[in-house]
């Protein structure tokens, strides 16, 4: 926990890759998108921060944050409920002079006098695109200790492969670290070489005066991207350190690492370092105990409560309220809140969105390297 | 503004025939159905049924209890004006008591149901599982004009001599009413339940808290003063699924029940009429390859790897592969070790069922029996726990119970 004399504002924002997966932010937010069958992404940054104590939390949402507000709502399951400090979202904001604002500089110069107002010493600031629980308390007395102008967080990971697969550069910015011990010299901007790289989680600790002074200049000047336009030019002159995250990351970058991210927790070991610690927390929708029929057969699979299984599963993954009917055959699929599943149907490799129908007798199949994803509220 | 109804809760009750399960946790706290425990039965039909002002009445253990309701918001009741109030005795200017009877428990809280100016109330137990909607039994109450009315099920004849039964007439007016008789004059049960007005209670509370005879007591003395004034006294005919689970073969037999929602009539998966409850925060659950699933309710936090036939599961609970479990009732945080055979029974929580130990039996036409291990109970491996032993102290491995 941090001492409430230096306390922490966090500040989140839920859609800076939504371009990454398009599928799955058509109708929401990256910060919302179901993950590990009962929770949102966002629940994992917001859990940890909620953790360490930051108990003040801004969300700057740019565009479908219905479902985000749905899910979050006045922030009580994150014990965020607070008279002082809780959580904030604040909508997008525009004056007649500045429009919608499109990055990360914008969007914190929309709230600049907002900041002004906060007594915090710390800001914390990340995106919602990881499931990581991060010990944030660490991180802060890691930033304090070293004396850094600003700390950011990262993994030595071999680059994954959906990073060197997009061959555009018009889905998001990816930045990676060149470090002399733990001080970054150099950030790259999607690099698309193999191998390992100490890669950032967009994940920032600063004192919150001086991201008011940098957004402030920056803005005036023209800034767009906090990363290429503010922090890259002051390598020199700011102290930049790197922070490691030992914890288990689920980072995602596409639809296939959406799918491969959530499969990999059917393995008990990632699933058992994802939750290590404190627990997560999310939204509670009160269903009742997942019921298994006598006619089913299930392996290898995750499921969260209220679902009705009569069919076989095997492989997969199910959110709350999926019903899958007699001799339905469900394999190597993520099937999310109330997925219906009609009799005989087969599916492999498919993902289906919240209160997807499939149609008795149905068949679909994608493949591992190319799920098929089925539209909320369609029926097939 | 006064409240048109609120409800007082009686949820003191030691459920001392559920011994291992209740050492350490009052009655209405006793985890049921997977994810809940009794008390959210009652809690949920207040909801469900508009009552927005609660009153849980405790004694016996209250901490688990306490811990549960909390401020209530699971139920969604936590309200400006109203909400859950947990009421245990309390010392006042003159001296202090315990609860001395059910009437007792609401006599000493006279003061808490004047503060809402109720024009009904409702006293509800928290030992019963049991899906109704108050709305309905107060229109009831209002129509016939009444001033007492109480809840009833009809039951086997031959069973009637078990209950406190209502005589009525044609119009469900109450004419006599018969605790426990040996020749019942009617096969209406009382479940228990009962709406007043609430100035005739509070009369009728002060009278009776007078009476030194009185037991202080709702069926014993509060209803049979009733009758002899004349009062106007209702039976509401209750038809739904209500089932006292004050020992360990009816709690065991209303979990099973759970399983088969179409026959027992009790449905769990009717969104319409959702049972809340605080939850427990726990992942998904999980289901290893090779493990097998039968006709069984898994919630949160489960990680399955061994066969499972007809069972009831909590949060939480571990089952290694090779274990066998079948008709049984694991609560929340146990964990049952490769090997071991589990059938027949209940097991409370966080309890370790040691690699193949035995608990329990599937019944013989000789021995039937609800085996039952208490919280935090360990099994050693190898140990064995017969089919009518009631276990609260670890077993050593290879020992026999």
């Amino acid at each position: 926990m941090i001492s409430s004399k230096e306390k922490v504002l966090g500040i989140l924002f839920p859609n800076s890759y939504d371009k990454v997966v398009p599928e799955l932010t058509n109708l929401r937010s990256m910060a919302s998108i179901p993950f590990a069958s009962r929770y949102r992404i966002v629940d994992f940054v917001l859990s940890a921060m909620s953790h360490a104590g930051i108990d003040d939390i801004f969300i700057l949402p740019n565009k479908n944050y219905n479902s985000l507000t749905d899910h979050l709502g006045s922030g009580r399951e994150w014990d965020l409920v607070r008279k002082q400090g809780g959580l904030h979202i604040f909508p997008p904001y525009s004056t007649n002079a500045s429009g919608f604002y499109n990055s990360r500089v914008e969007a914190l110069a929309g709230i600049i006098d907002f900041l002004r107002r906060q007594k915090e010493e710390y800001i914390l600031m990340a995106d919602t695109n990881i499931a990581c629980n991060y010990d944030f308390t660490d991180m802060i007395e890691t930033h304090k200790a070293s004396g850094a102008d600003i700390t950011i967080a990262y993994t030595t990971e071999e680059f994954p492969d959906c990073i060197t697969r997009s061959e555009t550069n018009d889905r998001g910015f990816y930045y990676c670290f060149e470090m002399d011990g733990s001080r970054i010299t150099n950030i790259l901007i999607n690099l698309h070489n193999k191998g390992e790289h100490n890669f950032s989680h967009n994940v920032y600790i600063l004192k919150r005066e001086l991201l008011i002074d940098l957004i402030n200049t920056g803005f005036l000047r023209g800034a767009n991207s906090f990363e290429r336009d503010i922090l890259i030019p002051r390598l020199n002159e700011l102290k930049v350190c790197g922070y490691e995250v030992k914890q288990y990351c689920a980072r995602i970058s596409d639809i296939k690492s959406y799918f491969d991210e959530n499969m990999k927790l059917l393995d008990p070991k990632n699933l058992d370092a994802l939750f290590a610690g404190a627990s997560v927390y999310t939204k509670i929708r009160d269903d009742n105990p997942t019921s298994y029929h006598s006619c089913c057969k299930v392996s290898n699979i995750m499921a969260a409560d209220g679902c009705s299984i009569r069919g076989e599963v095997e492989n997969s993954i199910l959110f709350r309220g999926v019903h899958v009917l007699e001799g339905a055959v469900v394999k190597n699929c993520i099937l999310m809140q109330d997925t219906v599943v009609g009799q005989n149907a087969k599916l492999e490799y498919v993902i289906t969105d919240k209160n997807v129908t499939i149609s008795e007798g149905k068949e679909l199949k994608g493949d591992a390297d190319y799920p098929v994803y089925i539209d909320k509220r369609r029926t097939v | 503004m006064g409240k048109e109804m609120i409800a007082m809760l009686l949820a003191g009750g030691q459920g001392s025939r559920l011994y291992a399960l209740t050492e350490k946790l009052a009655k209405p706290a006793v985890p049921f159905g997977g994810k809940y425990r009794i008390i959210d039965f009652p809690l949920s039909n207040c909801v469900n049924s508009d009552i927005d002002t609660v009153g849980i009445l405790t004694q016996y253990q209250p901490l688990v209890l306490n811990e549960y309701i909390g401020n209530g918001q699971p139920w969604d009741l936590d309200r400006v004006y109203g909400g859950v109030h947990v009421l245990p005795p309390y010392q006042k200017a003159k001296g202090s008591d315990w609860y001395k009877g059910t009437a007792n428990a609401i006599y000493q809280n006279i003061s808490f149901i004047d503060r809402y100016d109720p024009k009904y109330v409702i006293i509800l137990s928290g030992d019963q599982i049991c899906k109704q909607d108050y709305s309905e039994f107060l229109a009831f109450h209002k129509a016939k004009n009444a001033e007492f009315s109480v809840s009833v099920m009809e039951v086997p004849w031959e069973d009637a001599s078990r209950f406190g039964l209502m005589v009525a007439d044609e119009n469900d007016r109450i004419t006599e009413f018969q605790e426990k008789p040996k020749n019942p004059k009617s096969n209406l049960a009382s479940m228990g339940i009962y709406i007043f007005n609430w100035d005739i209670l509070r009369k009728y509370l002060i009278d009776d808290e007078n009476n030194p005879e009185s037991s202080n007591d709702f069926g014993n003395d509060i209803i049979p003063s009733l009758l002899r004034d004349n009062r106007r006294m209702y039976a509401y005919h209750f038809s739904g699924y209500w089932k006292d689970v004050g020992t360990i073969p009816s709690l065991w037999e209303a979990n099973m029940e759970v399983l088969h929602p179409e026959e027992s009539g009790i449905n769990l998966f009717d969104t319409n009429w959702k049972i809340f409850s605080r939850n427990s925060g726990y992942t998904g659950h999980t289901v290893a390859a090779g493990a097998v699933l039968d006709h069984t309710l898994i919630t949160d936090g489960c990680r399955i790897a061994g066969k499972i036939k007809h069972s009831v599961l909590f949060a939480g609970v571990t089952v290694e592969a090779g274990a066998e479990i079948e008709d049984a009732v694991i609560m929340g945080g146990s964990v049952i070790k490769a090997g071991a055979k589990v059938k027949h029974c209940i097991v409370a929580e966080n309890v370790t069922v040691g690699e193949n130990a035995v608990v329990g039996a599937m019944p013989t036409e000789t021995e039937k029996g609800v085996a039952t291990i208490g919280n935090g109970v360990v099994i050693g491996a190898g140990a064995i726990v017969g089919p009518n032993a009631m276990v609260r102290d670890d077993v050593k491995e290879g020992e026999t119970v």
